[in-house]
C-alpha cells in the first residue's frame, strides 16, 4: 500500500460578481444562476471562512435566512441539506431551489433583509499544496492528524468526498487498502457527524474515534486470550 | 520589535506555523514591495509593522514605502478618503492636480523600485496613482482598500476609479465594500498581532501604574473607546451615552486616540469632544502619541467594556484588540463591527448613544454573562483574526497571482 501523502490547502475568498441578493426570491434566482464554484462555497467551505459566529447551520443560505430574513422555518429546511450526499453540484441546486420555491408558495410576503444585511455571492480560489509529509502505516495516522492543520483536514475529510471515490474521505479510502483489520476504523470514521464541527474541533473527534477504536480492539483482543 | 514566526507557536499551533512556512517556501524569494501614506498611526501602518518583518521571515523579500505628501495633499485625501466612506464632500480639479502631483513625485523616488518588483501592494486611495505612473512595471500591482467603500460618493469613486481598475487584483476587508472592478476582488479581514505592545500580556503593577496615571477609580466601571478623534467614529455620541448611564449607574469614560500624520480633521473634533465633556471628572479625554501602544493596552484590560461607537468603520480592528482581551464590545451597527459583534455572543450592535447606554446597563448588571462573552471572543480571535490567518490569505493571494488568477484551484 502507498505511503498516505499528507496535503494541505489554503483558501481566499474571492467576489463572484453577482449582484447581492436583498430578498428571498433575489437569492432564490442568484442561486438558479450562479455557478457551481459559489454553490459550492456557501455549502461547503465555510469551515474554512473566518467568523466570530458559531452558526446555527454550516451553510451560508440558511445561516443568513435565519438571521437577516428571520424566517426560521426555511432555514431549519435548508440547514439540515449535507451537500456531501449530492451526486453533483447541479442535482444539489436542484434540491436547493425545490425547497425555496416551495417556502415562497407559503409567504404571503416576500422577506427582505435590513440594508446592509445583504447576502453577497463568494467563491474561492484555494492553494493546494503537498506537505512532503508521508503516513507509513495506519497505525501512525492519528499522530498524523493530531499534527495536522485545519486546512489538511479541510482537504482530507470533507473535500475528499467531492473527488472519487466520491463521498469517502482519504483517511478511510487510505484505511480501506490494509484489509480487516482496519475496517472498524473506517466504520468510525464514516459515523462521525461533521457537519456540526469546525475543522479544529473535527480535527479531535477525528482523534477521539480513532483512539476509541484501538482501545476497544486492545480489550478485545485481551479478552481473546485463554 | 522585529520577531520571528516562530513566537506565535504557543499561541495558534505548531500546525498553522508550518503551514506559513511551507507557503513562504514556494513563494521562493520573491520581492514584494508595500506602499502606503503613514508610518505611523492608523491601521494600515500597524498592520505593515508586522506584516513586513513576517514576510521577510518567511523567505519573502518584503519592503515598505510611505509616500511624502504636503498637507495640501493630506487633506485632499482625508477628503477622498470622506468621500469613499459616503460623507459628502467637495474635491476640485485643482484638488486632484495635488493628489496626482504628490504621487508624481514620490514616482520619481519609487519608480525604479516598484517596476522591478514581483507583486506591489498599494494601500488605501492615498498611493493609488502609482501604478499609471510606472508603466515599464514587471510584476503584479494589488490594491487593498482599508476602508468601507459600500456606498461612495459617486464623483469621488469615478475619479479612483480611474485609477483603481488598471490594477491586476484588489482586496477589500469585507464583501459589502467590494466595488465593481474589471478583476478579481478578494476579501481579507485584518488582524492584529497578539504579541505587539497593544495586545500582549501585562502585569497587574503596570496596569496599576496606568490607572493611576490618568486618576481612574478602582470603584466605578470603566467604558473605554479608543480610536483617532474622527467624526465617524462619533466620540461624541459615547459622551451622551455617558449621561444617560450616569443618571443610575456610577461609571467613568475614557476616550483615547491620537492623530495620525495624514488626518488634518482630528482638531476640530477633539475640540467639539472636549467640549461635550465639559468639566466631568469621571470622563477622560486622552491624546496619546502614536506610539502609546502599551497604554492603549493597559486602558483596554483596565476596561470593563469596550465601545466602539462607529457610525462608518473599515473592519475596527480596535474591536478586534477588545476582544482578544476578553472584554465584551458595544460596537456600531457599521462595517467590520457587524462582523465581529454577535449579539449575547461577544457585544452588543448599537446604532444611537441610548442604544448604546441601554446595552452597557444591562452588561453592567450581568457580569457572569460578560465573561462568558470575554471567553468565547478571545476564542474566535484566536482562530480567526490573528496575523497569521491575515498572513496566511496574502501568501495565497500572492501564490495565485503568479499562477494566474482566474484559476480557482492551483496544485503547487
Amino acid at each position: 500500500m502507498n505511503p498516505f501523502e499528507i496535503k494541505d490547502c489554503a483558501l481566499l475568498t474571492r467576489m463572484s460578481g453577482l449582484p447581492a441578493a436583498f430578498n428571498l426570491r433575489e437569492l432564490r434566482d442568484r442561486i438558479a444562476s450562479c455557478s457551481a464554484d459559489v454553490l459550492y462555497h456557501h455549502f461547503c467551505e465555510t469551515p474554512l471562512a473566518p467568523s466570530f459566529d458559531y452558526p446555527d447551520y454550516r451553510n451560508d443560505f440558511a445561516v443568513w435566512i435565519k438571521h437577516k430574513l428571520d424566517d426560521d422555518i426555511l432555514a431549519e429546511r435548508l440547514g439540515i441539506i449535507d451537500p456531501y450526499s449530492f451526486p453533483s453540484m447541479e442535482k444539489l441546486r436542484v434540491a436547493t431551489l425545490e425547497i425555496i420555491d416551495d417556502r415562497l408558495s407559503e409567504l404571503t410576503v416576500i422577506p427582505w433583509a435590513r440594508p446592509g444585511h445583504e447576502f453577497y455571492f463568494t467563491e474561492a480560489s484555494t492553494v493546494v499544496f503537498d506537505t512532503g509529509e508521508r503516513v507509513l502505516h495506519p497505525k501512525d495516522l492519528g499522530a498524523a492528524i493530531g499534527a495536522m492543520t485545519t486546512g489538511s483536514i479541510y482537504y482530507h475529510f470533507l473535500e475528499a468526498r467531492r473527488r472519487p471515490p466520491r463521498c469517502v474521505d482519504d483517511f478511510s479510502s487510505w484505511l480501506s487498502g490494509f484489509g480487516k483489520a482496519w475496517a472498524p476504523h473506517v466504520r468510525a470514521l464514516k459515523q462521525i457527524d461533521f457537519t456540526f464541527y469546525t475543522l479544529a474541533e473535527l480535527r479531535t473527534e477525528l482523534l477521539k474515534v480513532l483512539k476509541d477504536v484501538k482501545g476497544s480492539n486492545e480489550r478485545a483482543g485481551k479478552r481473546a486470550k485463554p | 520589535m522585529i520577531r520571528s514566526i516562530d513566537a506565535y507557536r504557543d499561541i495558534v499551533s505548531a500546525p498553522v506555523i508550518r503551514q506559513l512556512r511551507r507557503l513562504g517556501e514556494r513563494l521562493g524569494g520573491i520581492r514584494v514591495v508595500h506602499v502606503n501614506s503613514t508610518a505611523e498611526g492608523g491601521g494600515v501602518a500597524e498592520i505593515l509593522a508586522w506584516m513586513v518583518p513576517l514576510m521577510r521571515d518567511l523567505g519573502i523579500d518584503a519592503q515598505w514605502r510611505v509616500i511624502q505628501g504636503t498637507p495640501e495633499f493630506f487633506s485632499v485625501t482625508k477628503a477622498i478618503h470622506n468621500g469613499l466612506q459616503g460623507y459628502p464632500v467637495s474635491i476640485t480639479g485643482k484638488d486632484w492636480e495635488i493628489y496626482q502631483e504628490v504621487n508624481q513625485s514620490n514616482a520619481v523616488q519609487l519608480r525604479a523600485e516598484l517596476e522591478e518588483a514581483d507583486i506591489v501592494v498599494i494601500h488605501d486611495p492615498q498611493p493609488a496613482p502609482l501604478l499609471g505612473l510606472c508603466r515599464n512595471r514587471k510584476g503584479k500591482w494589488i490594491w487593498r482598500a482599508h476602508i468601507d467603500i459600500s456606498r461612495p460618493s459617486r464623483p469621488v469613486w469615478k475619479t479612483l476609479r480611474s485609477h483603481v481598475e488598471k490594477y491586476d487584483a484588489s482586496i477589500f476587508s469585507m464583501n459589502p465594500f467590494a466595488q465593481l472592478l474589471p478583476h478579481p476582488q478578494f476579501v481579507i479581514a485584518p488582524s492584529i498581532d497578539p504579541l505587539s505592545e497593544k495586545n500582549m500580556e501585562l502585569d497587574q503593577d503596570e496596569l496599576d501604574a496606568v490607572r493611576e496615571r490618568f486618576g481612574l477609580n478602582t470603584r466605578k466601571p470603566l467604558l473605554v473607546q479608543i480610536s483617532r478623534f474622527d467624526r465617524f467614529k462619533d466620540p461624541v455620541g459615547v459622551i451622551k451615552a455617558y449621561h444617560l448611564i450616569r443618571t443610575v449607574i456610577p461609571v467613568q469614560l475614557v476616550l483615547a486616540g491620537g492623530e495620525a500624520t495624514d488626518d488634518p480633521e482630528g482638531k476640530a473634533v477633539i475640540g467639539e469632544v472636549r467640549e461635550a465633556a465639559g468639566n466631568d471628572p469621571d470622563i477622560h479625554v486622552l491624546l496619546l502619541p502614536p506610539d502609546a501602544h502599551r497604554t492603549i493596552n493597559a486602558l483596554q484590560r483596565l476596561a470593563d467594556i469596550i465601545i466602539q461607537k462607529s457610525t462608518r468603520e473599515g473592519f475596527g480592528l480596535t474591536v478586534t484588540e477588545g476582544l482578544w482581551k476578553g472584554k465584551p464590545v458595544i460596537g456600531g451597527d457599521s462595517g467590520g463591527i457587524r462582523l465581529q459583534v454577535i449579539g449575547y455572543y461577544t457585544g452588543f450592535l448599537v446604532n444611537t448613544p441610548e442604544g448604546t447606554a441601554r446595552r452597557i446597563r444591562f452588561l453592567l448588571h450581568h457580569r457572569e454573562r460578560m465573561s462568558q462573552m470575554g471567553v468565547t471572543a478571545r476564542e474566535f480571535v484566536r482562530e480567526n483574526f490573528l496575523l497569521t490567518r491575515h498572513l496566511r490569505e496574502y501568501l495565497t493571494l500572492m501564490l495565485l497571482l503568479r499562477s494566474g488568477v482566474g484559476e480557482h484551484r492551483i496544485f503547487i
